[in-house]
């Protein structure tokens, strides 16, 4: 197992090759990626200093993030620290607080529960996103109320840059740079939208083993039974 | 005896080889098609929207002393209370020998928290929904609840203290999740 | 030995079969019907927890809250898949060897009938999931249907109850669940056909068991892997992402799952919703008719009979694949004069 998801690494970082050199490497990606519960950890925190005061995620309870390896009482202090719009403190069994309705300029911030699996590479592209805000370049005219984005389809964008040094104090102690939040919250949105996706990789690989040795054996005996009763 | 020919042996070797071959591959098949289809019988257990409803969170933290928190579950009310200190000096030092359905103050409150009470609220006697719970209601002789339908009371720990009702109320399942908020069920 | 003394009075018919990959494609019907059996159980699950009121949350909730909710939805997905991938190999693999004349004609309209049914599940899948190129193609085939008149038009009205709206996906998630019924008499009802067209062995007739058995089993057991390695790895696989967009985002384009895009490109010849569904009924009448163009008297396949279908094999995958609409119409017009020109006018020349 463990040496699997290794090979499947490295195989995805042959596989990214010189185009992508800027890109991490991401846990979750390649058939044998799973998530990475710490990163996913850190990407709940920039999701909550950061993203949560625009963008829903009105598809996960608090009680998900035990999935990212967060214990019982972890998720209720987490819960009861948020206050409902009825005032009362949120329960593990609340959906994750919707910020007040808003519109940049015409734009509704989208929900993030599934953005990974909305977006073709999600992973990949949540990070190029977050960390694509530069200056327009000479001859684009941009919209009111809008930034450039390199990969943002179009390249201009109502939502502003958000993610830089330090945005956030993981708890862990690793450095928030830019670019560590980025990722850290591109393996958080990963395991939002595909919750399953270490268990369904794990389960491949076990009934994929069966399955082969199955076939392998059935091969057999039908050789055998058709030679015999041939 | 003769010595079994080459051939007979071979056969032979053929047939048991045959015979095992058969024997993994209808017993794979089995644990195949039993893999296959435990997800489907699994996925009828209940969801976590089903069972969030069957074991609801509630919030023990913003209960003030002496205050009571009532809950609908399951097609009952639960009560909780979070004693004062004086109350459960009191309830200490009431003789076994006084009480109809003699309990320790221990039996009554929650495990994690000495002044939390949870009981459901309904008489013991002739079934009925109890006073004492919203800050206006009587409360009795004992400071804990009445029966508007028999006159039975009780106390703060929900012991039957007066009354027809034979038995003190009872305690639901719960438990705490962490020092804010205990879970039922 | 015991194994010569049989193939001394063994049956021609056998040993011919069992020429090297040979007899395999004979496990296809069954197949088939292991994953539409697989489609029927996971779909029963599915049932209990589906809202048609809310269908993007309920396929959520499943995916999320369901006990392994997410592997009964990867039955279904990749179930689907396969039951496609398998009825066009079978489709393919009768056109080619001409297994849709002679006594065998019967067969073939059943697997045809077949097609349409599985196409027309097929739709109601990809529009009961609540995404956005779902909800997209539902009102186009609701507005087309509504605009027919008289007796079509009445029964497009029972069907979608007016313009789609909340109720819509509650009707027709009852149609998903009564086709899903019809695939499992349509095929035993071909086998059983096929079986009667198929000319008796001669010789000693070979037991099912466990001759024939042991080779089902194998097949199966390698669809079980290749099921297993799709679903795990690659679970989406020949679906869009748009497919996981909410239903209130309306897509530029309809991105169907790959086992209906050649037909909704198809569907695009004649401009128009109602041009579309008419398409779509004329390509299946082709096929249903082609016992009738084929001219070949029984003259087995010849070489530029099987290279034309191989041709038409892969007109259809291109048609599937093209994304630009000059492209779709040659394609779309190929397939009609594969059928209705190429088919008479080649087997009537090869019979000679």
């Amino acid at each position: 197992m463990r040496v699997l998801l290794m090979s499947g690494l490295a195989l995805g970082l042959l596989a990214g090759g010189a185009a992508q050199a800027q890109t991490p490497s991401f846990p979750s990606s390649g058939a044998f990626g799973h998530i990475d519960d710490e990163a996913a950890q850190r990407g709940l925190a920039v999701y909550q200093g950061v993203c949560a005061s625009c963008h829903s995620l009105n598809q996960l309870h608090y009680r998900d993030l035990a999935g990212i390896g967060l214990d019982t009482a972890q998720i209720a202090g987490l819960a009861n620290a948020v206050k409902l719009a009825t005032g009362q403190p949120a329960t593990p069994d609340d959906v994750f607080k919707a910020p007040a309705a808003m519109s940049m300029g015409g734009a509704v911030p989208p929900d993030l529960s599934s953005i990974v699996a909305q977006r073709r590479d999600g992973t990949r592209y949540i990070y190029r996103f977050l960390t694509g805000f530069a200056p327009a370049p000479a001859g684009v005219t941009m919209l009111p109320g809008h930034y450039y984005n390199r990969a943002y389809p179009g390249g201009q964008v109502a939502m502003p840059p958000v993610l830089r040094d330090n945005a956030v104090t993981y708890a862990d102690g690793t450095k928030a740079t830019q670019a560590q939040e980025a990722a850290d919250v591109a393996e958080f949105l990963t395991w939002a939208s595909d919750p399953n996706l270490t268990a369904r990789h794990v389960l491949g690989i076990r009934a994929g083993i069966f399955f082969a040795f199955l076939t392998l054996v059935a091969l057999a005996t039908k050789r055998r039974i058709w030679k015999q009763e041939g | 005896m003769a010595e079994p020919t080459a051939d007979a042996l071979a056969a032979h070797g053929t047939e048991t080889r045959r015979d095992f071959l058969r024997l993994l591959a209808v017993a794979g098949g089995a644990i195949g098609v039993g893999a296959i289809a435990w997800p489907l019988i699994e996925a009828l257990n209940p969801d976590a929207a089903g069972l969030e409803a069957a074991r609801p969170v509630v919030l023990v933290s913003d209960i003030a002393e002496n205050a009571t928190k009532t809950v609908q579950w399951g097609g009952q009310t639960i009560l909780i209370r979070r004693l004062t200190d004086q109350q459960l000096a009191a309830a200490q030092i009431v003789p076994m020998s006084a009480l109809v359905d003699p309990q320790e103050v221990s039996e009554r409150v929650a495990p994690d928290d000495g002044h939390i009470v949870v009981v459901i609220g309904m008489n013991t006697g002739a079934p009925c929904a109890l006073q004492g719970s919203a800050p206006g209601d009587p409360r009795g002789d004992y400071g804990g609840w009445v029966s508007p339908c028999d006159g039975s009371e009780y106390d703060a720990l929900g012991r039957v203290r007066a009354g027809p009702a034979p038995r003190n109320l009872a305690i639901p399942r719960f438990r705490f999740i962490d020092k804010h908020q205990l879970q039922l069920g | 030995m015991q194994s010569e003394a049989k193939q001394g009075v063994a049956c021609p018919y056998l040993i011919k079969d069992r020429a090297p990959g040979g007899a395999w494609h004979a496990t296809l019907p069954t197949l088939l019907g292991a994953l539409l059996a697989l489609l029927l159980a996971s779909g029963a699950v599915l049932a209990v927890y589906y809202n048609p009121r809310d269908a993007y949350g309920a396929v959520q909730m499943i995916n999320r809250e369901v006990n392994g909710g997410w592997l009964v939805l990867g039955y279904h997905n990749t179930g689907a898949s396969l039951a496609f991938l398998a009825l066009y190999a079978q489709l393919f693999r009768l056109l080619l060897t001409r297994g849709y004349r002679g006594p065998a004609r019967f067969a073939w309209m059943l697997w045809v009938k077949l097609l349409a049914v599985l196409l027309l599940s097929g739709w109601l899948g990809f529009v009961l999931q609540g995404g956005a190129g779902g909800a997209l193609s539902l009102t186009h085939a609701s507005d087309a249907a509504l605009t027919l008149p008289g007796f079509p038009g009445a029964v497009a009205l029972w069907i979608f109850g007016g313009p789609s709206g909340p109720g819509t996906l509650a009707r027709l998630l009852v149609f998903h669940v009564l086709l899903a019924a019809c695939p499992v008499w349509v095929i035993c009802w071909a086998r059983c056909a096929a079986r009667r067209a198929r000319p008796a062995p001669e010789g000693r007739a070979v037991a099912f068991w466990p001759v024939y058995a042991s080779q089902y089993f194998a097949a199966l057991a390698a669809l079980a892997l290749f099921f297993t390695l799709l679903l795990a790895f690659a679970p989406h696989w020949g679906q869009s992402a748009q497919a996981m967009l909410p239903g209130d985002v309306l897509p530029m384009v309809i991105s169907y799952p790959w086992y209906l895009q050649p037909v909704a490109h198809l569907a695009g010849l004649i401009p128009g919703d109602g041009g579309a569904i008419l398409v779509v009924i004329l390509a299946a009448a082709t096929l249903y008719a082609l016992p009738w163009l084929d001219r070949s008297n029984g003259a087995p396949p010849g070489r530029l009979y099987r290279g034309l279908t191989l041709l038409l094999g892969l007109d259809v995958l291109a048609l599937g694949w093209a994304s630009a609409p000059v492209l779709q119409i040659i394609f779309g017009i190929w397939f009609f004069i594969h059928f209705l020109v190429l088919t008479p006018l080649v087997t009537a020349a090869e019979a000679k």
